[in-house]
């Protein structure tokens, strides 16, 4: 038996425990490094700071709303729904037709004028969007739930350009926009940059839909059920539970928030145009996953990360990388998280037994 | 050369909180035939899944042919001379029968991406060889001709079983791990069985490692017969003496039974 | 009449057979230039033909990485921007004052940059650092499973074009030259030395007057060579381990195939090949431009690959002819049929991904094992049909 038999054996079974050390130091210096650059842009320019800060607390509730939709799905049927993205824009789209173009709020009308037909507004987006996830889940991804799991996720891609190229067909390639409908006054000014009201109730209305949500998956049957289909479809079934209903009802709750998010997005930017959604879908996506794909705290979590971290990226002065990068550095978090720690920030470790 | 071709010393795993397998002291002894036996949920796949490299042990020593075999991957145990079958049978089912065997002995060969784009003669002679044993291999363990071309997912239940054995064959191992190779076979396909494991023990030269449940089979042909329960050993011995153990007859049926079981043997 | 034909050619001797077809369709191909234009105006412009031969090779590259390994890979625009690129550094005024040439042809000797002969570097030197590039994004994410390697791909599909648009900027070196691209590229050509000896063989592409057609043959030899090598590793033990790894990880780890080495070959080799196209295609348009990879090729040439049937090489060339000519020239003259016809005005290459989803999402419910599928997909597809699970993905106690 040779030296190098006897030494190899030791050496290979203490190799993970050398990768976990790499991977700790590797990530605090990665860390520490943000967090440096961060103190930095705080002690330079605290009002700057301050702002951006608030813009991507914004940013985070409404990729929030995407996010959990994402996960939802994910969680039930372990589909990457790409056309995800895409529902949010129609909600976008929808909010801009009824609010602008047809009702026609801008702004200059009461507040008990604004308020109902605002909440109008946001049902019927989420009606809209929530019947339109049901229908594509429906015809589309149905009858491909037992089919290897490439032919869905192409299916869903297909989808995705079926939904742009219907909004560049009906809206054309132009940006939509809305004027703003909601309330725009100052709150407050941090160095020189106004906190508009409107950011703040764009949070406000996130954190009480997100614990209904977390309420209802905890606690009502629905949710119940849910998690059931979710952990093990078969079982679920045998158990008497309709998980083509379920399924359903999963879709049509994430197309609701798809909606909503799409009638915050337009009411905080003012507009919107047909090739938003993928590429926001996509974000929204890595928000997801970084918080832990399935885990709803987590959905939220996550993208109020990926908020602050685009905020940041855009909107700092000192050593950020710029808007130029705003994609790359948000997919290069979506890749080093699956390679290094692909449940997430609340997700579980996957265990040795699948 | 030690007498063991494999050792296992304080083996250990813990998914969790649960303890899957407890602090388990093994040996396979060079040419020896060992059954692994134990109700449901003993532990036996688990510690079978140690053996190769499918999981790692939370803690413990397994040392194969004198080497420690603790946290290389599944592959390189394989290449070590570790063959395998697997309790659910998991056969590639869209190649056919010799294309199997042919994938088992993919580490014993050596073509490469340049031998094999340009069909290099010492690749070509490679490519025959290897075609060639695996008809021999699936002569040996018993499959015909016919279903030589077939698709694995259409061969039968015995055949595909079969199947499985040869294509562990064309790894060339020293040891072979046998998950419940005889599950869902009829007694004379189990007799036809026992002895052929013996055949490959004295033919072959090879050390075999069986988990079984069906006992003629383990009696039929174990030099020795270790018992695992909830993770732990609860007894060791030549088949007959595993047979009358007390332990053991409470563990498969229950405390209660000894005393029927001993009265009744 | 058509029934005694028939008669005769099975009473024709199995060689010639299974030389004669093949001779014909291939004769068809190298001589098309020459009929082309006496066919109707729908059949493809040289052009475009030669467009189908570039997209054609890499669907022949995504297919080694998606249909005979199994590895979902959205973001294979990395590795046709990588030979494109490459091209871009070794055949242009990019890193002028420099001046070193190396076996160039058809280039003044004393043209400033670097110039690489470009048959050097599309062949070898292009597709080599897209293979590099595989191995590079494959190591780490390669361990990943199905959809999530699927995601970090297309993460970095979506990277890489952004990086390259802001190349002209990176720690204040222009590597790229950022948004405005990289041109012009060195044509191909054999070099005033053996244009002498075969006059047949141009010195310089571009000074010839149908220089279409000399691309499309040289688009159609790579697509030989790459065929070749596709048919032949599938044939071969590396073949037979990405079957298995497809089918079952654990079982084919557990038959001694090392996975991470099989799995970043399949990702290497399909690199490889998508280098060549891309380094093919720049130096034909004698530019590249960071607009010109965008994640939409990404998933184009997967379709190609899932439409035309995934591991079959015949389907997948299929698939990727019938797409790229559909979005270069087919749509185009689809949609001005469709005005004449209905007396509309609809600008159809507008919506041809709106069209080219609705395809997919057909095809996909209602043939989703594609066109031409392989024998092994055939039989997948089958045994789902009748319930029976092919491959497992989860480890039984």
């Amino acid at each position: 038996m040779t030296a190098t038999a006897r030494t190899r054996g030791p050496v290979l079974a203490v190799l993970p425990m050398i990768q976990r050390q790499a991977r700790r130091i590797a990530s605090s210096i990665l860390l520490g490094g943000l967090a440096l650059v961060l103190l930095e842009n705080l002690v330079r320019s605290p009002g700057q700071f301050v702002s951006v800060l608030l813009l991507g607390i914004t940013l985070g509730s409404i990729y929030a709303l995407v996010a959990i939709g994402y996960t939802l799905v994910y969680g039930i049927i372990e589909l990457i729904n790409f056309a995800h993205g895409d529902v949010f824009m129609w909600g976008t789209m929808v909010t801009v037709t009824l609010s602008a173009h047809w009702i026609g709020l801008d702004g200059s009308q009461a507040w008990y004028v604004t308020v109902p037909l605002v909440a109008g507004t946001l049902l019927a987006a989420m009606a809209f969007c929530g019947t339109m996830n049901v229908t594509i889940e429906r015809f589309a991804y149905r009858p491909l739930r037992n089919a290897p799991k490439l032919a869905p996720l192409i299916t869903a891609i297909g989808m995705s350009f079926i939904l742009q190229n219907l909004a560049l067909a009906i809206y054309g390639p132009r940006e939509q926009s809305a004027n703003n409908i909601f309330p725009t006054n100052v709150l407050f000014d941090v160095g020189g940059i106004p906190y508009r009201a409107k950011s703040l109730l764009v949070v406000l209305i996130s954190i009480p839909v997100l614990a209904a949500l977390v309420y209802l998956v905890r606690s009502t049957r629905q949710g119940k059920a849910m998690r059931a289909v979710a952990q093990d479809n078969d079982a679920a079934r045998m158990m008497g539970i309709d998980v083509d209903r379920t399924i359903a009802f999963t879709f049509l709750l994430a197309g609701a928030l798809a909606g909503a998010g799409g009638l915050m997005f337009v009411m905080f930017q003012t507009s919107t145009r047909y090739d938003l959604g993928f590429q926001l879908g996509l974000f929204a996506f890595t928000a997801a996953v970084l918080g832990g794909i399935g885990n709803l705290t987590g959905a939220w979590l996550g993208a109020m990360t990926i908020g602050l971290i685009q905020a940041f990226n855009e909107g700092l002065e000192h050593h950020v990388p710029g808007s130029s990068w705003t994609q790359s550095v948000i997919f290069a978090i979506l890749i080093l998280v699956l390679v290094f720690r692909p449940q997430g920030i609340l997700g579980e470790p996957e265990s040795d037994r699948a | 050369m030690s007498e063991a071709i494999l050792e296992a010393h304080a083996v250990r795993k813990e998914f969790g909180g649960l303890v899957a397998v407890s602090d388990i002291d093994f040996d396979v002894p060079r040419g020896g035939i060992v059954s692994l036996i134990g109700p449901n949920g003993a532990g036996k796949t688990t510690f079978f899944n140690m053996l190769t490299g499918a999981y790692t042990p939370t803690s413990g020593q397994v040392t194969f042919d004198g080497r420690e075999i603790i946290g290389l991957p599944a592959h390189a145990i394989t290449q070590l001379g570790v063959g395998r079958t697997f309790q659910n049978i998991r056969l590639f089912q869209t190649m056919s029968s010799v294309e199997n065997v042919l994938v088992g002995m993919h580490c014993r060969m050596k073509g490469g991406i340049f031998g094999s784009i340009l069909r290099t003669p010492r690749v070509r002679r490679e490519e025959r060889q290897a075609h060639d044993r695996a008809l021999e291999l699936l002569r040996y363990c018993g499959l015909h001709q016919r279903v030589d071309e077939e698709y694995a997912m259409n061969l039968s239940y015995g055949d595909q079983r079969r199947l499985e054995v040869a294509r562990a064959l064309g790894t060339d191992p020293k040891l072979l791990l046998l998950d419940e190779p005889t599950a869902g076979m009829n007694p004379q396909e189990s007799a036809d069985f026992t002895a052929f494991v013996g055949r490959l023990r004295e033919e072959l030269k090879l050390s075999v490692l069986m988990i079984e449940h069906d006992m003629k089979v383990v009696m039929g042909v174990s030099d020795r017969v270790t018992v695992l329960d909830r993770g732990e050993k609860i007894a060791e011995g030549a088949p007959a003496e595993i047979q009358r153990n007390e332990r053991v007859i409470e563990a498969y049926l229950g405390s209660g039974a000894a005393g029927q079981a001993g009265a009744a043997s | 009449m058509t029934a005694r034909l028939a008669d005769l050619w099975y009473q024709l001797p199995w060689a010639v057979r299974r030389v004669v077809v093949p001779a014909i369709a291939v004769a068809a191909l190298v001589l098309y230039p020459k009929y082309m234009s006496n066919l109707p105006s729908q059949f493809p412009e040289m052009s475009t033909a030669v467009v189908m031969c570039v997209f054609i090779v890499m669907a022949l590259g995504l297919n080694v990485v998606v249909g005979y390994a199994g590895l979902l890979d959205l973001g294979y625009v990395a590795f046709y921007a990588a030979g494109a690129y490459v091209a871009g550094w070794f055949a242009t005024l990019q890193f002028a004052p420099h001046v070193h040439h190396l076996w160039a042809v058809g280039v003044p000797s004393d043209l400033p940059g670097v110039h690489v002969n470009v048959w050097l570097l599309m062949l070898a030197v292009g597709a080599a650092f897209a293979a590099l590039l595989g191995v590079i994004i494959g190591l780490p994410t390669l361990r990943l499973r199905g959809d999530y390697l699927a995601i970090v791909t297309l993460g970095f599909g979506e990277i890489i074009p952004q990086a390259v648009n802001n190349g002209d900027n990176w720690f204040g070196h222009n590597v790229t030259n950022g948004p405005n691209g990289l041109t012009p590229i060195d044509q191909l050509g054999f070099g005033s030395a053996i244009h002498n000896t075969f006059g047949f063989l141009p010195e310089n592409y571009r000074r010839e007057f149908d220089v279409n057609n000399y691309y499309y043959w040289t688009g159609l030899f790579l697509i030989a060579v790459t065929l070749f090598c596709c048919i032949r590793l599938r044939d071969s033990r590396l073949g037979r381990a990405w079957v298995a790894i497809r089918e079952d990880e654990i079982a084919a780890a557990a038959m001694g195939i090392p996975l991470m080495r099989t799995k970043t070959l399949a990702y290497a080799i399909g690199a490889f090949f998508g280098g060549v196209a891309g380094c093919f295609f720049a130096i034909y348009k004698s530019s590249t431009f960071p607009q010109d990879f965008t994640l939409n090729i990404s998933i184009f040439v997967l379709c190609m690959v899932i439409l035309g049937g995934m591991g079959n090489v015949w389907g997948v060339m299929l698939g990727g002819a019938v797409l790229a000519y559909l979005n270069y020239q087919g749509l185009n003259s689809i949609g001005r049929t469709f005005n004449d016809t209905f007396g509309t005005s609809i600008s159809v290459p507008t919506y041809s991904f709106g069209i080219f989803g609705t395809v997919i999402v057909i095809m996909m419910l209602v043939r989703p094992q594609g066109l031409i599928p392989s024998r092994r997909r055939r039989a997948e597809f089958a045994a789902a049909e009748e319930g029976v699970s092919v491959g497992k993905a989860v480890m039984e106690e």
